[in-house]
């Protein structure tokens, strides 16, 4: 025998590690860990090459070990073991050996030098070029779940697949966008010195959200990687290495009119409206007039139609305006306040959709690009 | 319940049209159609004066100017003839509750129940044709029947400026002695295999069994019975939602030359997306059709991601050309066909790029040609 873990430690160890093991790749070794064991440190390493994750637990081994093993393979059958000790030998014919009381199993594993390299933060000494932060999981998760929505699943153009993070004195602002909503959101409270801004891709976001909790979190950046090193492990993800569009300069400044709304009504009627809305542009339309919003959707290839009215507060001049009803349904789902502000122009400019009040540390804004109403 | 069908055919349409732009024409053999001096193409309609010399539309030009060397000969102008059917429809949509415009210069029209506010149908199928040679000077015969078909029929039954009704219960009786071939869809192979048989009036086949017409003719046959016996369809197709977008040209003269056909290409490809653009569409199917001058006639389709730009139709027809274009043989035809139509999404964007300038100018071009006409702006290769 050469370690010995607890079947439920280690089960919870390769969960976390699991989410960054590719479905599909073409490179068949990322469908494996990189198992490390360094003076008495158990380390798992994934990767599928743009987000890797690695995380470590205590064991008792006399030997330094480093293989490549089957990820889901070795998953699949620690976690079907009730709690129980599971004993690992290293044959000599490349096998990895598993026994617990009652039965044996054996895996073959590869040399680790098969495995890509995994860069890591911050080992590199006197590296001039990171930049570290502080930042608790629950601000972290707030920022990543209200902005990610808005991301662009379109490859055309890639810097709006990711979600922006810049820096200023007033705190860490994040940004996401796909052309036709965008989110930008300042978390206040966090003094940093840097000046730069990254853009992270829609992937290391995903896996971040499911393994974010509520302690501090350790940020890492430099120019083509960031790290988020949590309690018990850190994620590391390239950076997209693209410019992200002007968004201050279509923030517009001249929305004079404004509509103030409760948050669930205007919610629960948007829902019923998509199903009348053409199922191409998904278009509904709003007629604001003073104390009173109409809904409207119409569906000429099926022949539906419906519309409904909601009382609201509204100081500006009566206007008819479009919006793709799924777009404003994924901002009011993610906006958890009971009243919003629409800021509104013209039918065709950008909209402007703030909370009521904004937290405490955090200042929100979203953006909404009309749909065409062509009568 | 009893249907009452209206068919109002425009007489002579294309060229009372012709005769409203140039008076001149009043009174005299005009026929509209293709060039007799380059010799191909056919009637498209010509004057009752052209008639008598034994013309008669869908006829090819040279055999017509054979028959009447002395007629007045034109190409016709399909924007005006479009223009003027479309005032007709106006009118007739003021009165009719259903409408079904069956070609340029036909309609089908559902006046059942209405007799309670037009009063005598009869009398008000003249006021019909009254109003819309006082507004359009463009005659018309009126044809009012239980069915479709009846209703076709009449209209035919007394032109110009005829009206003929024909009361329910009276359909057998009118078609009775009637030529085969007044039959809508009896056409020349129909007749002459009605004819061989013995069959020479709607009554000979009205009086025969059914079932030995479909034993004869299959389904055609069984629809040929029904409709001799004064029977068939008094239902109106509510206007249908146009399922494809073509535009062909045939050569005066067969062309070999390659770069002629790409050139042609490109002005179909500009034509097909103007319309597709008025229509706030996009299209995923991309087809050419080529026809070489032996007739041998090829199609080929693509399916493409939604677009209504013209020079991604027109790059991908190139490329179907290209390939389908194998033999050196003279090209008669070359066309664009569209399908798979997609409501152009209207969606505003927050950051121009190059894609959204090229839509924004590719709609304001639309605007302007809409206004102006196709030929006021053209789009250069860079």
């Amino acid at each position: 025998m050469d370690f010995k873990v607890n079947s439920k430690q280690l089960e919870k160890l390769l969960t976390k590690i699991i989410p960054a093991v590719p479905t599909r790749t073409p490179m068949t070794i990322l469908e494996n860990f990189l198992l490390e064991i360094k003076s008495g440190l158990l380390t798992i390493y994934a990767t599928d090459m743009e987000i890797s994750l690695k995380s470590s637990i205590n064991i008792v081994s006399e030997k330094d070990i480093k293989i490549v093993v089957p990820a889901r393979m070795l998953y699949e059958t620690v976690r079907s073991f009730k709690d129980t000790s599971i004993d690992f030998t290293i044959s000599e014919n490349k096998k990895l050996i598993l026994k617990t009381s009652t039965g044996e199993y054996s895996f073959s594993y590869i040399d680790a030098k098969e495995f890509p390299e995994i860069p890591s933060f911050p080992q590199q000494e006197n590296d001039v070029d990171i930049n570290e932060f502080n930042i608790s999981g629950n601000d972290l998760k707030d920022a990543f779940e209200l902005t990610a929505f808005a991301m662009s699943k379109e490859e055309m153009r890639p810097a709006m697949t990711g979600t922006l993070i810049s820096f200023n004195e007033e705190g860490i602002r994040f940004v996401a966008t796909d052309g036709h909503r965008l989110v930008n959101m300042l978390k206040t409270g966090h003094q940093t010195n840097i000046n730069e801004q990254y853009i992270v891709p829609e992937r290391a976001i995903t896996v971040l959200l499911k393994i974010l909790d509520d302690k501090e979190v350790k940020v890492f950046v430099n120019k083509t990687h960031i790290s988020f090193v949590l309690s018990d492990i850190e994620l590391i993800s390239r950076l997209i290495g693209q410019k992200y569009p002007d968004y201050q300069s279509v923030i517009p400044v001249e929305n004079e009119f404004a509509l103030k709304i409760n948050t669930k009504d205007l919610l629960s009627s948007i829902k019923r409206m998509m199903i009348f809305s053409p199922s191409n542009s998904r278009r509904v339309k709003f007629s604001i007039n003073a104390n009173l919003v109409e809904i409207s959707a119409e569906d000429v290839d099926s022949g539906s139609a419906g519309k409904e009215s909601i009382i609201c507060e509204y100081s500006g001049d009566q206007i008819d305006i479009g919006f793709n009803s799924s777009y404003v349904s994924d901002v009011l789902s993610h906006l958890n306040y009971e009243e919003v502000y629409f800021k509104l122009h013209s039918s065709t400019k950008a909209v402007i959709i703030n909370p009521d009040k904004n937290k405490e540390n955090e200042n929100l804004m979203m953006l909404l690009m009309p749909v065409r109403l062509n009568n | 319940m009893t249907k009452t069908i209206f068919h109002l055919d425009l007489d002579a349409f294309f060229v009372s049209v012709e005769r409203i732009l140039d008076p001149s024409l009043e009174g005299k053999p005009v026929i509209v159609g293709a060039d007799p001096s380059k010799g191909r193409g056919v009637i498209s309609a010509c004057s009752y004066e052209a008639r008598k010399y034994g013309l008669h539309s869908a006829m090819p030009i040279n055999q017509a100017y054979k028959l009447c060397p002395f007629g007045i000969y034109l190409s016709g102008n399909h924007r005006d003839y479009g223009r003027f059917s479309h005032s007709v429809k106006k009118i007739l949509e003021k009165y009719a509750p259903v409408i079904e415009q069956a070609s340029i210069d036909e309609f089908y029209m559902d006046f059942t129940g209405c007799s309670k506010i037009y009063g005598n149908l009869f009398q008000f199928a003249g006021t019909l044709q009254k109003e819309i040679w006082d507004k359009l000077s463009l005659p018309c015969s009126i044809g009012i029947g239980s069915t479709r078909t009846i209703a076709k029929i009449c209209s035919d039954f007394n032109k110009p400026k005829g009206i003929t009704y024909i009361l329910p219960g009276m359909e057998k009786e009118f078609l009775k002695r009637l030529p085969a071939e007044k039959l809508p869809g009896i056409g020349k192979v129909t007749i002459k295999n009605l004819n061989a048989k013995g069959f020479y009036t709607l009554g000979d086949i009205a009086a025969f069994p059914e079932d030995y017409f479909i034993t004869a003719f299959g389904k055609h046959g069984s629809d040929l019975w029904r409709k001799a016996n004064g029977e068939g369809s008094g239902f109106l197709n509510p206007p249908a939602k146009r399922k494809s977008i073509s535009k062909e040209r045939t050569y005066a003269e067969d062309v070999l030359d390659k770069n002629e056909i790409e050139r042609t290409l490109f002005d179909l490809a500009g034509k097909v997306c103007q319309v597709l653009r008025e229509k706030n569409w996009l299209t995923s199917t991309v087809g050419i059709k080529l026809r070489y001058s032996d007739f041998n006639t090829l199609t080929r389709a693509k399916t493409i991601k939604p677009t209504d730009d013209d020079k991604i139709i027109y790059e991908e027809t190139l490329k179907l050309f290209r390939n389908a274009f194998t033999r050196r043989v003279a090209v008669r035809l070359i066309g664009i066909h569209l399908s798979n139509f997609s409501e152009f999404n209207e969606q505003e964007v927050l950051f121009e790029d190059e894609n959204i300038v090229r839509k924004k100018m590719l709609r304001a071009v639309t605007k302007i040609r809409n206004k102006y006409g196709y030929s006021s702006l053209k789009i250069g290769t860079n």
